[in-house]
């Protein structure tokens, strides 16, 4: 959680409301001042355009709103306006970010500094509205930064980092903010909102340089590059999403002054890991249920701890691989499948074993997919997962993919 | 005693969990009469779409095919040559088909595939929270616009049925409403004549019609069918636009 530090502005104040997680995105498009905002419905993300809309109509936020005629002309209206030098806010949900994705490849290469929010939704067929990861993770490939959170206030202030990040220089690729579909898009909770002029002394205005779409500087935007410079401009992606590791440091220190809310280390949560035996791993709201259990489980004198992933891209490996080798054992919670994938389990568990393979100290990693569609993460399913890793920490053998909370 | 008012065959007994005085339910039994009258029942294959109606296939007792959101005319293209002595149609509300769906709709017309349409429009997003759609009404309220659709904003309600019109593949298309019995009769009767052009072999046929959304519309069931009467008839004027399409064969 955020710790309250010394404010270096003290004027204006914050303001408390009781808004959801989509509604603090909508609160931070405005906050960060954007130009254009496109949307199409789809479940749960609409409630962010909804909450935009009255912003727009009743004159709090002066944008130009486009409702499109579906997500792949909504991504690609906003990657241009942003081309042409405006600050830019997207987003959907599970087959409608899907629906966009050829929009969405090509946005980091043509140095896109767009911010999303994807309202985590599983990918029917069959028809589901409940949270999984896989829509979001789909581009993690592909050069955009790729962040969770798991509440209201977090939305908000991610979102306000997210643009500064993005629309660094050193950076220029996208952003996009996940946000489990319905226990954060549209669970309510007390949120500080911070004041615009702090807003914008965090935030500089959009300048695109020479890459601005514009007369007075004639470029073309996405020529035809093919293997004579292909490689090149994936190389150039490289670098940047290399420098984001930084400028994300530098942005999470520069709004615990200015906001006075420290995130700490800006990649990953800790809890409860100071004396802990065993960690699990896992990202999003699923952290509300993992802290319970682990408290019942501290007072019964199991010392288990829980590291919270926000940042997926970029992914700090090394970093997470020395937190990770001070554990016993490490269990990874997936919210999300990799069907075929190593040992079968989910993205998190082979984006993690794999960050742990150069470590000098490698625990056991179990791996667990759990809540999707959907369905609860429960304190019991969390129990179960922890037992299994504190035996797996005694030595016992342990299947290293476990489906917990399925019907046998 | 003599039964004058049964559930047509091809309705399922489950209780539709449409909200009260949508009529979706009116449109379903329709199509549902027409298919029994027709005798189409057996050889009778529907595509549900996204939006309220994607459960039409629990309403209807017939073969479905659910389709991703816009895609139900692809659907249907696919199962209607692969099985031309089917009758296959889609049931799509204009969220679906006069946004996202909107390339398909047109081609489907303009290759002049031998399926029939169903197209509800009640001129709102009903499933996601009755937001604008391409249909909304020049300064009607909705979630996403809030005081009104400011048309020099966010531009004018689509006329599918016109538009569809100019196409050379089409061979029936007709816009009706469900207000009133006389309106209803006559949408029946529409639907009718779109299957009996597909059983001709004539091409694609459309019926659009014109149905209430009470709950996004924050209006009681039958101030809902005034609303439509009153303010969506001057707006999507009602009549057959292409009665007599044939489709050019080579």
């Amino acid at each position: 959680m955020a710790q309250a530090v010394e404010k270096v502005a003290t004027s204006p104040k914050e303001h408390d409301a009781l808004i959801s997680g989509s509604e603090a995105i909508a609160v931070a498009c405005k906050l960060a001042d954007v130009d254009v905002i496109t949307a199409y419905p789809i479940r749960p993300y609409d409630t962010v355009m909804q909450y935009v809309a009255k912003l727009v109509s009743n004159g709090e936020l002066d944008c130009e709103y486009i409702v499109a005629e579906s997500e792949h002309s909504q991504f690609e209206i906003v990657k241009h306006a942003s081309a042409a030098g405006a600050r830019v806010f997207c987003g959907s949900s599970g087959v409608g970010w899907m629906y966009a994705f050829e929009a969405l490849t090509v946005t980091p290469a043509l140095r896109i500094p767009m911010v999303a929010m994807v309202g985590n939704r599983a990918l029917d067929d069959p028809g589901a509205f409940g949270v999984e990861h896989n829509d979001a993770l789909a581009v993690r490939d592909l050069g955009w930064q790729l962040v969770w959170v798991d509440n209201a206030q977090e939305a908000l202030d991610t979102a306000l980092i997210a643009y500064r990040v993005a629309e660094d220089r050193r950076v220029f690729l996208p952003c996009a903010i996940a946000c489990d579909g319905a226990f954060l898009t549209h669970s309510q909770s007390q949120v500080k909102i911070p004041p615009q002029e702090w807003v914008k002394r965090f935030l500089p205005p959009y300048n695109r340089g020479d890459l601005l779409l514009h007369p007075d500087n004639p470029i073309t935007v996405a020529p035809q590059v093919n293997e004579d410079w292909l490689m090149e401009i994936r190389k150039h992606n490289d670098e940047a999403m290399k420098r984001s590791k930084t400028v994300i440091r530098e942005a999470y220190a520069e709004f615990a002054k200015i906001f006075g809310r420290d995130y700490g280390n800006p990649f990953f949560e800790e809890y409860q890991t100071q004396d802990a035996d065993v960690v699990l791993v896992g990202m999003g709201t699923l952290s509300m249920p993992v802290k319970v259990a682990i408290r019942r489980m501290r007072a019964e004198g199991k010392k288990v701890g829980f590291v919270r992933i926000r940042w997926f891209r970029p992914f700090v490996a090394e970093e997470l691989a020395a937190t990770l080798g001070r554990f016993k054992a490490v269990g990874i919670i997936d919210r999300d499948f990799s069907f075929g994938s190593p040992y079968t389990s989910g993205v998190l568990a082979t984006e993690v074993r794999a960050a742990l393979y150069p470590a000098e100290k490698r625990p056991p990693v179990l791996a667990f997919i759990c809540g999707l569609g959907g369905r609860e993460v429960t304190v019991p399913d969390v129990q179960r997962m922890s037992e299994m890793l504190l035996r797996a920490a005694a030595g016992e053998r342990q299947p290293l993919t476990t489906w917990v909370g399925i019907r046998e | 005693m003599k039964q004058v008012f049964t559930r047509p065959a091809s309705l399922a007994e489950t209780p539709m969990h449409y909200c009260p005085g949508c009529t979706h339910g009116v449109a379903h039994r329709l199509v549902a009469e027409v298919l029994d009258e027709l005798g189409l029942r057996g050889r009778t294959i529907g595509v549900a779409s996204v939006g309220c109606s994607v459960f039409a296939y629990n309403y209807f007792n017939l073969d479905f095919q659910q389709a991703a959101h816009g895609r139900a005319p692809a659907v249907a293209t696919g199962i209607k040559r692969v099985l031309p002595d089917r009758v296959v149609f889609t049931y799509q509300g204009d969220g679906d088909l006069a946004a996202i769906g909107t390339a398909e709709i047109v081609h489907a017309a303009n290759r002049g595939e031998n399926i029939t349409v169903i197209f509800i429009n009640n001129a709102v997003y009903g499933m996601t929270g009755g937001q604008m759609a391409p249909t909304t009404l020049p300064g009607m309220r909705t979630t996403t616009t809030p005081y009104g659709r400011d048309v020099r904003v966010t531009g004018y309600p689509i006329h599918v049925a016109e538009m569809l019109a100019t196409l050379k593949g089409v061979a029936y298309i007709s816009r009706v409403a469900l207000c009133g019995v006389a309106h209803i009769t006559k949408a029946k009767r529409a639907i009718r004549k779109a299957f009996q052009a597909q059983l001709d072999g004539k091409g694609f046929s459309l019926v659009e019609i014109l149905s209430t959304c009470p709950v996004t519309w924050g209006l009681q069931p039958i101030d809902a069918v005034r609303w439509l009467e009153a303010n969506m008839l001057p707006v999507f004027p009602l009549g057959e636009f292409v009665t007599d399409g044939q489709k050019e064969r080579a």
